[in-house]
C-alpha cells in the first residue's frame, strides 16, 4: 500500500477485501475495552463509512469524512495528539479525519460530532479521537449533505 | 475520595509523574495546573462525560436507520 493510495478517503477495492485493522492509541471515550477497528465503506460515493470493532461484532460507529458535509471544517490538531499518534508535524497531512455520526430516528435528526473528530494515520494504522478543547465546535451538528 | 487542603503554589502528586498544582484561588474559581506525560490525556470532566455520552449514543445504529441515511445521501 503506497502513501498516495491511502491518503484519499476513498478506499480501493483491494483494501476493502482485506481490511486493515486500525488500533486506537487511546480508546474511544465510553468504550475503554475496544481498541481495534476496521474501516468499512458503506456506499459507492465515499460518503458513509463504518468503524467496526474487531473484537465485538455488535459494536460499530457510522463515520463520515467532513469535507462533503462541513466544507469549512478545519480542525487544528494539538501537538499532544500528534505525539499520542506517534507522528511528526510534517506528517500531519497524511492523517484522515472522520466524524462520528449519531444516526437519528429520521435522517434529519442525524448529527455529526465536530468537537471530537477521529484522526487516523493510514500508514501506521493508528487512530485517536481528539477533543478540540477551547473551540465552539458542537458535539451534535446536523448532518447536511452538500450533494 | 481523598480530600487534601492545599494553598496556591502547592501541589499534589498522582502516581509517579502527574503533578497537579493549585495556581490561584479567587472567589469560587480555582486555577489548576496539571503536568502529566503526553500519554496521559487531561480533560475537563464535563466535556469528557459529554463525549462518552455522545459516543454511546452513536454506537451501533440499526441497519435500517443506516440504510435510510445512505439512501438520503445518495446524489
Amino acid at each position: 500500500m503506497t502513501n498516495s493510495s491511502v491518503r484519499s478517503t476513498t478506499i480501493s477495492e483491494e483494501t476493502t477485501t482485506t481490511l486493515p485493522v486500525i488500533e486506537f492509541v487511546t480508546p474511544l471515550p465510553g468504550f475503554p475495552r475496544h481498541r481495534s477497528f476496521m474501516l468499512v465503506r458503506l456506499d459507492d460515493d465515499g460518503l458513509l463509512y463504518e468503524l467496526a470493532s474487531v473484537d465485538d461484532p455488535e459494536l460499530r460507529f457510522v463515520v463520515v469524512p467532513p469535507a462533503p458535509f462541513f466544507p469549512e471544517y478545519t480542525p487544528e490538531v494539538s501537538e499532544e495528539s500528534l505525539e499520542l499518534l506517534g507522528i511528526t508535524a510534517a506528517e500531519v497531512d497524511q492523517l484522515l479525519t472522520l466524524l462520528v455520526v449519531t444516526v437519528g430516528s429520521t435522517p434529519s435528526r442525524t448529527t455529526a460530532n465536530l468537537l471530537a473528530p477521529i484522526l487516523i494515520d493510514p500508514v501506521r494504522l493508528r487512530a485517536l479521537q481528539v477533543i478540540l478543547a477551547g473551540t465552539d465546535n458542537p458535539v451534535r451538528a446536523p448532518l447536511r449533505s452538500a450533494a | 475520595m481523598l480530600v487534601l487542603t492545599r494553598r496556591p503554589g502547592e501541589s499534589i502528586m498522582v502516581g509517579d509523574d502527574v503533578v497537579i498544582t493549585v495556581l490561584e484561588v479567587r472567589g469560587d474559581v480555582v486555577r489548576v495546573g496539571i503536568a502529566a506525560p503526553r500519554s496521559v490525556q487531561v480533560h475537563r470532566e464535563e466535556i469528557y462525560r459529554e463525549l462518552q455520552a455522545a459516543n454511546r449514543e452513536a454506537a451501533s445504529p440499526s441497519k435500517a436507520a443506516v440504510d435510510s441515511l445512505s439512501q438520503l445521501l445518495r446524489p
